[in-house]
């Protein structure tokens, strides 16, 4: 504990970033002050007009500053092309590493009847709305490779059926570079079951 | 104070396991609900499990069978090894039915109760769940099973095989009330026999001689009976759950649907309970 009161909220306000305790908080606050005001205040700022400023997509749910995020407003993307995904950073792994031109669906979580987490929580309303317009083709289920990721996907894909829209999940097995010994036993059976004719 | 039994403390190795739900712990572990033959329901932790590079990732999920060793300090363990074992889960949307097992066991289950009957049940009904081509009736008869056998391990088990006032065989054609506290009472015998006191606690459930047969035979196919026994589970577990509805009853709405929705009773919104 020091003797000032504002190091201290600092310090306890840094807590909040995931990854960090009180050892860690303590190093950050000491180091911003001592060796880089100007870094902390431009970080103050930054925080104080993205909590603010920031909400959510009206198409895709997505995080945005704007009504429309840039992949909604966009007329060079595919709208017949919807991949659903859980989170945020999820578009951007997408986008950074695969040529898709289609749009997004962003849920901000998944199905989870034991946390209580159901359909609505997850914007399945907002999504059955867009299926009902008629410009979505084709969903591609992009949820994560876990038990409640897959649960969300089916239930996506019974609804998309509903409005006659085709549904496909993304593929998962062995990763790329892997070794087939060293892979777990749910994603190698995955992996079979999942198999393509080449 | 909670009072520990004292198989809450020690080490276990290997044990059989499963996971029946995770939540976040601090940065970087899993809180895991773990379901085992020998020490029923625990919480252990997985230190590191949700790192980016953990090898957890894939084998602590839900209804992947486990071979799980932990060392149990009061109420909370820590899971000192995992490995996988043979068996396959539910896939797709027959998740819907595990999780719905699964809620069932967090919430009726109490912590460090040894169960091992029970598992072998959840265990061959997470199998039957997997089967490739599983009809819906095939669905619903597993999950009448399974909340049978619960209701039985708690202390609750249904009557099915006499009438209570007068202790008469059941006959399959014959219609009766059962009252979710005592049994079936046939329809004609419940004003005489004074069963019908028992009205303002709990209303019964009517249904035929046959529904209960085939409940205690463990063969329910025939759709009148599936559609009985799922009535009668329901009413049961409602009075054992206090009013507080199952979150999964709430996905078993689409596609299969309309099939789905008979498959754990979950009613439309307005159709109120018979």
């Amino acid at each position: 504990m020091s003797d000032s009161p504002l190091i201290d909220r600092l310090i306890e306000a840094l807590r909040c970033l995931p990854g960090v305790g009180p050892k860690s908080s303590q190093r950050i606050a000491y180091h911003l002050l001592e060796r880089n005001r100007e870094g902390a205040r431009r970080l103050a700022v930054a925080l104080q007009e993205a909590a603010d400023g920031v909400g959510r997509c009206g198409e895709c749910r997505t995080l945005s500053e704007n009504v429309l995020c840039r992949l909604c407003a966009s007329d060079k993307r595919n709208a017949a092309q919807l991949c659903v995904v859980e989170n945020p950073v999820d578009v951007q792994a997408i986008e950074h590493t695969t040529s898709y031109q289609g749009r997004y669906f962003v849920l901000m979580g998944h199905l989870s009847p034991l946390d209580g987490i159901g359909p609505e929580d997850i914007g399945l309303d907002q999504l059955e709305q867009r299926f009902r317009q008629g410009r979505v083709s084709e969903v591609i289920l992009a949820t994560n490779p876990t038990v409640e990721g897959e649960a969300t996907a089916h239930y996506i894909a019974d609804m998309a059926r509903e409005h006659g829209i085709r549904a496909s999940r993304i593929a998962y097995g062995v990763p790329f570079g892997g070794e087939l010994e060293y892979v777990d036993a749910g994603t190698l059976s995955h992996a079979i079951a999942g198999r393509r004719d080449i | 104070m909670t009072h520990i039994p004292p198989s809450a403390h020690g080490k276990a190795m290997l044990e059989p396991a499963y996971i029946l739900h995770h939540r976040p712990y601090r940065d970087s572990s899993l809180l895991l609900e773990t379901f085992t033959p020998g020490h029923g329901r625990i919480a252990l932790i997985a230190r590191g499990a949700r790192r980016p590079k953990s090898r957890l990732h894939g084998l602590l999920q839900p209804f992947q069978p486990l071979l799980a060793s932990w060392s149990m300090r009061g109420e909370l363990g820590t899971l000192t090894a995992v490995e996988p074992r043979d068996g396959d889960g539910p896939r797709g949307r027959a998740l819907i039915s595990g999780f719905y097992m699964n809620e069932l066991l967090m919430r009726l289950l109490h912590r460090h109760d040894p169960h091992p009957g029970l598992f072998a049940v959840y265990e061959s009904a997470l199998r039957r769940l997997a089967a490739p081509g599983l009809s819906a009736p095939g669905e619903q008869s597993v999950l009448r099973l399974f909340e049978l056998t619960l209701l039985r391990e708690l202390g609750y088990g249904l009557v099915l095989d006499h009438e209570i006032t007068g202790g008469d065989p059941i006959r399959s054609e014959e219609v009766y009330d059962y009252y979710p506290e005592l049994g079936p009472v046939r329809t004609d015998a419940t004003a005489e026999t004074g069963a019908g006191d028992y009205a303002v606690r709990a209303r019964p459930v009517r249904l035929h001689g046959g529904s209960l047969l085939a409940l205690a035979r463990g063969e329910l196919c025939d759709a009148v009976h599936l559609h009985e026994a799922k009535r009668l589970m329901r009413t049961v577990l409602d009075a054992r759950l206090g009013g507080r509805p199952l979150a999964s009853r709430r996905l078993f709405r689409r596609g299969r649907g309309r099939e789905a929705e008979r498959v754990t009773g979950a009613t439309v919104e307005g159709e109120g309970r018979a």
